[in-house]
C-alpha cells in the first residue's frame, strides 16, 4: 500500500519535472570553487574540526577534509560550509 | 543572508564562545530548536571554542542548552541597535541634544527662508520683492499659509509689467519664477485716420507730408504733443477727407545739459585698506562678533549675507554676515575759475556725446559759462537735426 503510493508520487513528480531535492530527503550538494560548498537536506552535524567535518544526511555521511573550515551560514535544512577544501567522501548507509 | 544580517543587526545579536566537549551535539540541538546561529568557527589557540552569533532573544534558550550538554558560554561581544540603545540611555544631554535639532529641524522645515526671484533673460524688475511681500509672500513664514495662486494674482494685478509668473516651493526656498512683459508701441493700421504728432521739441528745418496736410510750416518752433501733420485732406471737389497720415519731419533739438562747478570740492578715494567683520543673523536676531565701531574714520561698507543650507534647497533661517569696511580718505581739491570751467565742459560734453548716437547731426554746440560765487554753471547745448513725429489715432 505505502509503496504504490510512493510510486504514483514519483510518476507525478516526474511528469511535472520537479527537482528531486524538494520532494524527497535526498541532500543537493553545491560546491562553487573550491572554497565554498553548500550542502541541502541536511540531518545533522556528527563531527565539527578546523580540518574535518562530518555531515549526517538521511541516505549517508559526507566527509570534509580542509583547513580553516568555517560554518558560515546554517538554517534548517541547508548548510554553507567555507574554507579551503581539499577532499571529500560519502560514506552510503546501509539499507 | 544579507538581509538576514541587517535584520538581526536591527534585533541585535550576540558573539559568543562555547567551550566543551560536545560541541557538536549543542550545534544540533541548537538546530533542532530553530536557534538560529551562524559564523561558527573553531578557535586557533584552544580547540574547542566556537564563535558563534546568535540572536538575543534566542540566547536564554541557548544558555539551557549549554548547560544540558556541558558547555561553558561565554559572551564576547554585543552588537546591535538595542545595545546600542542601552549604551547612550545614560547619555541623557546627548539625546536632548539629539532631539533638539531633529525638532528644529522639522519645524523649521515648514517655514520659508529664502526667497529667490529668477527673471527670465536677466532682465530687471524694480520693486518686485515689495510687492511679493506686500501680496504675502515673505521670509518667516508659514509653508502652508501660502497661497502661490492667491499671490500670483495679486501680484499680476498690482503690476502691468509681469507677462507671467509662478511660484514654486522647493524644500524652505521659494522660487519665483518671472518673465517680463515687453512694452509694445501702439500700431495704428495702415487704413485707420490718424495726425502726426511731434514727440519732441525743437524748430523744424524740413516738412514733407506724402498724406495729409501740414500744420506747421519751416521755422516754426513746435513742443511736445503738437500735431505737424492734419489726417485730413481737403480737396476742390471733393471735400474733406479723412486719411492715414504720412511724411518726413526734420527738425532742430535742442540736447542740454548743466551742471555745477564748486570751487572747492572733495574726492572720496580708497586707501585700500580694508577690515573683515562678521556676523550671525537668525531670522531679525542679529549677533555682532565685532565691536560695532570700525577702526576707520570714514569707510564705505559691503554687507554680504550667506544663508545656511542643507543639501540644495533646504534653507536655515540662520546666515552669517561678513562685514567689509574699506577705509576711504578724502581729499579737498580747489580750481581757479578757467579750470572749472574747462571741467565743467569737458564732463557736459562727454555725457551728450554719450546721448546723441548720430555725430554727423550735430549742427551747432552751444556753451553757456555763469559765474557765481561758490562755482561755476555751465551748460552745454547742442542742435541736432532729428526726425520727428509718432502717429496718433485721429479721435472723433
Amino acid at each position: 500500500m505505502n509503496k504504490t503510493k510512493k510510486n504514483k508520487r514519483n510518476r507525478l513528480d516526474r511528469i511535472l519535472e520537479l527537482p528531486q531535492e524538494v520532494y524527497s530527503n535526498v541532500p543537493k550538494i553545491i560546491i562553487t570553487g573550491f572554497d565554498e560548498m553548500i550542502i541541502e537536506n541536511f540531518k545533522g552535524i556528527l563531527e565539527y574540526e578546523e580540518i574535518f567535518l562530518r555531515v549526517n544526511t538521511h541516505i549517508g555521511i559526507i566527509n570534509i577534509n580542509g583547513y580553516g573550515l568555517n560554518l558560515e551560514n546554517m538554517t534548517n535544512d541547508d548548510i554553507k560550509i567555507t574554507g579551503k577544501i581539499e577532499s571529500f567522501d560519502i560514506e552510503r548507509k546501509q539499507d | 543572508m544579507f538581509i538576514r544580517i541587517i535584520l538581526s543587526y536591527i534585533i541585535g545579536y550576540l558573539k559568543i564562545s562555547v567551550e566543551g566537549y560536545y560541541i557538536e551535539r549543542f550545534i544540533n540541538i541548537c538546530k533542532t530548536n530553530n536557534i538560529a546561529i551562524w559564523n561558527l568557527k573553531r578557535s586557533d589557540n584552544t580547540k574547542l571554542i566556537v564563535n558563534l552569533n546568535v540572536r538575543k532573544s534566542d540566547f536564554k534558550e541557548l544558555c539551557k542548552i549549554a548547560k544540558k550538554v556541558k558547555c561553558r558560554v561565554k559572551i564576547q561581544k554585543k552588537k546591535g541597535i538595542p545595545f546600542l540603545v542601552h549604551k547612550y540611555k545614560k547619555r541623557k544631554i546627548f539625546f536632548g541634544f539629539l532631539l533638539f535639532i531633529i525638532i528644529f529641524l522639522i519645524i523649521s522645515s515648514n517655514f520659508v527662508w529664502n526667497i529667490e526671484i529668477k527673471i527670465e533673460e536677466n532682465q530687471e524688475i524694480e520693486n518686485i520683492e515689495q510687492s511679493l511681500d506686500e501680496a504675502g509672500l515673505k521670509v518667516a513664514k508659514l509653508k502652508a499659509q501660502i497661497d502661490t495662486k492667491d499671490i500670483i494674482n495679486k501680484v499680476r494685478l498690482q503690476r502691468d509689467d509681469i507677462a507671467w509668473m509662478g511660484i514654486q516651493m522647493k524644500g524652505t526656498n521659494a522660487i519665483v519664477k518671472i518673465v517680463k512683459s515687453v512694452q509694445k508701441p501702439e500700431i495704428i493700421d495702415e487704413n485707420e485716420y490718424c495726425n502726426i504728432v511731434s514727440d519732441k521739441a525743437g524748430i523744424i528745418t524740413k516738412i514733407n507730408a506724402q498724406n495729409g496736410t501740414a500744420n506747421v510750416k519751416v521755422g516754426d518752433t513746435v513742443n511736445i504733443g503738437e500735431i505737424l501733420i492734419n489726417g485730413w485732406m481737403e480737396g476742390k471737389y471733393t471735400g474733406l477727407q479723412y486719411v492715414h497720415a504720412k511724411g518726413e519731419i526734420e527738425a532742430k533739438v535742442w540736447h542740454t545739459k548743466n551742471k555745477k562747478i564748486l570751487y572747492k570740492t572733495t574726492e572720496r578715494r580708497k586707501t585700500g585698506e580694508k577690515e573683515e567683520l562678521y556676523a550671525i543673523k537668525f531670522n531679525n536676531f542679529k549677533i555682532n562678533f565685532n565691536k560695532g565701531v570700525s577702526k576707520f574714520e570714514i569707510y564705505d561698507t559691503i554687507e554680504n549675507e550667506n544663508r545656511f543650507k542643507l543639501f540644495s534647497d533646504f534653507y536655515l533661517p540662520i546666515s552669517v554676515i561678513k562685514i567689509t569696511n574699506e577705509q576711504v580718505e578724502e581729499i579737498s581739491k580747489t580750481y581757479n575759475y578757467e579750470e572749472a570751467k574747462q571741467l565743467g565742459i569737458k564732463q557736459l560734453q562727454q555725457e551728450l556725446d554719450e546721448e546723441i548716437d548720430n555725430k554727423e547731426k550735430i549742427v551747432n554746440k552751444n556753451i553757456n559759462v555763469v559765474e557765481e560765487q561758490d562755482g561755476v554753471m555751465v551748460s552745454v547745448t547742442y542742435e541736432v537735426l532729428e526726425s520727428i513725429g509718432t502717429n496718433e489715432k485721429n479721435v472723433f
